[in-house]
């Protein structure tokens, strides 16, 4: 295998196959990312067993053929390279990376150790727009747990709605509900949000094509492919977790909020909630740490409903007022032993559901 | 400290003791307390090479004659009682380790009593006077080396070390007295010519590292050149609440742990309620029939005193080890809580699964249920509601509280509120 192309061109597509790598594989060669030059194409592919990602790019071939290199010694090899032209040549059990003066030599991996991945059948894709589905997926991402001791709830649902689709996600502790409406999506799968945080940095955004196979997800765009396989388990049944009606209504200023609590998490340690006493006119917020001290704000606002007053975990609630997608946050609540919910004022796509701390 | 007021006080073959208390008819006889293992012997029993953690069937190999009682634990707490009652004349400061052994610092209490001799056998004679057992008391300036001096002067006897004798003391001893010297080590050891304590604290820090890793050799360096810094704490605020229990050595399968273990949790977690507390870390011990053990723990989001939710996760573990030692003989089973919090907010969880993880709805109902439990046996005591298994497994395995056949490192206990009432996991780290 011999082929040139661009310094950069190069170091992009080992960058985003290598972000599939894992850190700790138990097999060694999949330290290693495969590339694969036919035609005047070079694809790399890294995996590690569960998400796979491939990369494109046209390049400049003097010899076809395939050689697996490490992933992040290459990827950082190429990167630190002169800008210019550089050559990737595999040679009797080497392969020399080759800029403008710099040359590098990196011990070949064995070709026929590779897992022989094909890609997923993507003939049922449904095209959807890239960069609005990474942004839903961040929405709702938050809510994902990353205990591996509980994959189902490590996943996010994709599940078919009447008028689009619906991504869910939940650790127990919230929930976070995204419709993006006008996908005609079928059935339902959980996909590890591990993979589902990539996409953008793998295959980047644009017009996706995104397929949802019984073992494997697919998305696909002119950058690269990231599949990953799906979580085989039953989602919780969310929507009997989600509240009828609230009988009180908060609203606050975004920024004001985000800042407030902020302060607030200075002073609590992860287990120390922050309490909202709210009346109307706003709320107080307040975080009491015995050994350290406390903090207390008042925050004006809106509030339709009785005196009450709710703790949250501060690291929940920043997650769900960032999540928001609105500069006016809704906090409903009902009790102070019952989740709360939090939306934006004008935002009806959006759900984010939040279980309090008790005192 | 210019004194040896550091006391290590321990009963003679405690459980062997209190059954020839309770039997007067066993005295002077060779006389064993346990079935399946032998528990503790009387030093009778112990002539015919009879020794705690022998099997039965070995014991009466060697002493046909082997007397054999069955353990009775509310005596033995009795007995505790009265002698930590002993100890609290001579000082406030009493760090009980077991059921039947301390920690006393009487530095302060000399000018009352006299000097540490004179404490040490005003404490032996009143405890043989008022309950008729025997204890071996040492006398130093420091912990470990009090306590290996208790064992020296086992059985019914009494050694002081005063400042600047330490090592005169301490070096000609054979390293088996070393805390955390057991056969392995010990084997090790004697393959690079080091049969006492003095060759230890003779042998350069670098050699031990080389010959027991860094760990072990650091604190063994340290304990042979009397180093030993820790004070008597009577008020240690809990690491960690933990019990366990000694079965018979034969294959388990998870069934007839999981009642052991529930067994177990019911007391734990009984007594993280009372205090208010709530754990996020489960440890599990396991120990095979070889004595070899491991252990595994897990920690939780979010902490939880429930019972169940301690069970479902301790099952968890253990399931683990058992897969994982498929062939092994199992006979000891402890469970540990740590990562212990006093009232703390609880996060409550949706309702996502089934699992009594800390603050979900299955685990409130769970709590509903331990308080109902905890009120009923506050009014009408321990025995009046038990859960159906615990009866079972009772059957199964040794009264808790026998600890002869523990390892130094599974006796070290918490103090309870009236004094050592189970035997614990070590937390005796400050």
């Amino acid at each position: 295998m011999r082929i040139r192309a661009e310094r950069d061109d190069l170091a992009d597509v080992l960058v985003r196959a290598s972000r599939a790598v894992g850190t700790r594989s138990p097999l060694p060669i999949l330290q290693g990312v495969l590339c694969d030059v036919v035609g005047g194409k070079l694809t790399v592919t890294g995996t590690d067993n569960e998400v796979t990602v491939r990369t494109y790019l046209d390049v400049e071939v003097t010899e076809e053929g395939k050689t697996v290199i490490p992933a992040k010694l290459a990827a950082e090899a190429v990167r630190k390279l002169p800008p210019g032209a550089v050559t990737l040549a595999s040679v009797d059990g080497e392969v020399e990376i080759i800029g403008s003066g710099p040359r590098f030599k990196l011990r070949e991996m064995m070709v026929d150790d590779y897992p022989k991945i094909s890609d997923a059948d993507t003939t049922d894709a449904v095209s959807v727009d890239g960069t609005g589905l990474i942004k839903a997926l961040a929405q709702v991402g938050v809510a994902a747990s990353g205990d591996d001791a509980r994959p189902t709830l490590t996943g996010v649902l994709f599940e078919a709605v009447d008028d689009g689709l619906r991504l869910v996600a939940t650790d127990s502790y919230r929930l976070a509900v995204k419709d993006v409406p006008g996908v005609s999506a079928e059935g339902s799968k959980l996909v590890p949000y591990r993979a589902l945080r990539e996409l953008g940095r793998t295959v980047g955004a644009g017009t996706m094509q995104v397929a949802l196979g019984e073992r494997e997800a697919a998305f696909v765009t002119d950058h690269g492919r990231l599949t990953v396989r799906v979580i085989d388990s039953t989602f919780p049944n969310y929507r009997q977790l989600l509240p009828e009606g609230h009988a009180n209504r908060l609203t606050l200023d975004k920024g004001a909020l985000l800042e407030a609590v902020g302060r607030a998490a200075l002073v609590a340690e992860d287990h120390i909630p922050v309490r909202l006493a709210m009346h109307s006119g706003g709320v107080e917020l307040s975080v009491i740490r015995q050994e350290v001290g406390e903090a207390t704000e008042l925050l004006e606002g809106e509030y339709i409903g009785e005196d009450m007053t709710i703790a949250f975990n501060t690291r929940y609630l920043t997650d769900g007022v960032n999540a928001v997608n609105d500069e006016a946050v809704v906090i409903e609540t009902s009790d102070p032993l019952k989740p709360g919910l939090l939306h934006g004022a004008d935002e009806n796509d959006f759900r984010y559901l939040l279980m309090p701390v008790r005192l | 400290m210019d004194v040896p007021g550091i006391l290590h006080a321990d009963l003679d073959a405690f459980y062997a003791a209190v059954a020839v208390l309770e039997d007067p008819s066993l005295a002077g006889k060779p006389v064993a307390v346990g079935s399946g293992v032998v528990l503790s012997c009387t030093y009778e029993a112990r002539e015919f090479g009879v020794r705690g953690g022998m099997r039965v069937v070995d014991a009466r190999a060697r002493c046909p004659q082997l007397i054999l009682v069955d353990g009775t634990f509310g005596a033995y707490s009795n007995y505790s009682k009265t002698v930590f009652g002993i100890f609290e004349r001579y000082t406030p400061l009493v760090e009980p380790l077991s059921i039947d052994e301390a920690f006393l610092d009487v530095t302060g209490s000399i000018h009352l009593f006299g000097s540490p001799r004179e404490i040490c056998d005003r404490i032996r004679n009143d405890v043989r006077t008022e309950t008729g057992l025997a204890v071996s008391v040492g006398a130093t300036t420091r912990k470990f080396l009090s306590k290996i001096a208790s064992q020296v002067a086992k059985p019914d006897g009494v050694i002081v070390v005063e400042p600047g004798g330490e090592d005169a003391f301490l070096h000609p001893l054979p390293v088996s007295y070393l805390w955390g010297v057991g056969p392995v080590t010990k084997k090790k050891l004697n393959t690079f010519g080091i049969q006492t304590i003095g060759d230890i604290a003779n042998t350069p820090d670098d050699s031990l590292v080389a010959m027991l890793g860094s760990g072990a050799a650091g604190h063994m360096g340290a304990l042979a050149r009397n180093q030993d810094p820790r004070a008597i704490s009577r008020t240690r605020k809990a690491k960690s609440i933990g019990a366990q229990s000694a079965v018979r050595s034969q294959r388990r399968d998870l069934d007839d742990i999981v009642p052991i273990l529930h067994r177990l949790t019911d007391r734990v977690a009984a007594r993280l309620r009372k205090k208010d507390m709530a754990a996020r870390t489960v440890t599990i011990r396991i120990r095979f029939g070889d004595l070899s053990a491991v252990t595994r723990s897990a920690t939780m989001q979010t902490p939880t005193a429930s019972t169940q939710a301690i069970v479902d996760l301790a099952t968890k573990l253990v399931k683990k080890v058992l897969d994982e030692f498929p062939k092994h003989e199992i006979s000891l089973v402890g469970i540990s809580t740590s990562g212990l919090g006093v009232d703390e907010p609880l996060q409550l969880a949706l309702g996502v699964d089934d699992i009594a993880l800390g603050g979900s709805p299955k685990e409130l109902e769970y709590e509903a249920l331990d308080s109902s439990v905890d009120e009923l046996r506050r009014k009408f005591g321990r025995d009046a509601i038990s859960h159906g298994s615990d009866l079972l497994s009772e059957r199964s395995s040794f009264g808790d509280g026998l600890s002869e056949v523990m390892t130094p490192d599974e006796r070290l206990v918490e103090a309870g509120d009236g004094g050592p009432q189970y035997i614990d996991f070590d937390d005796d780290e400050t």
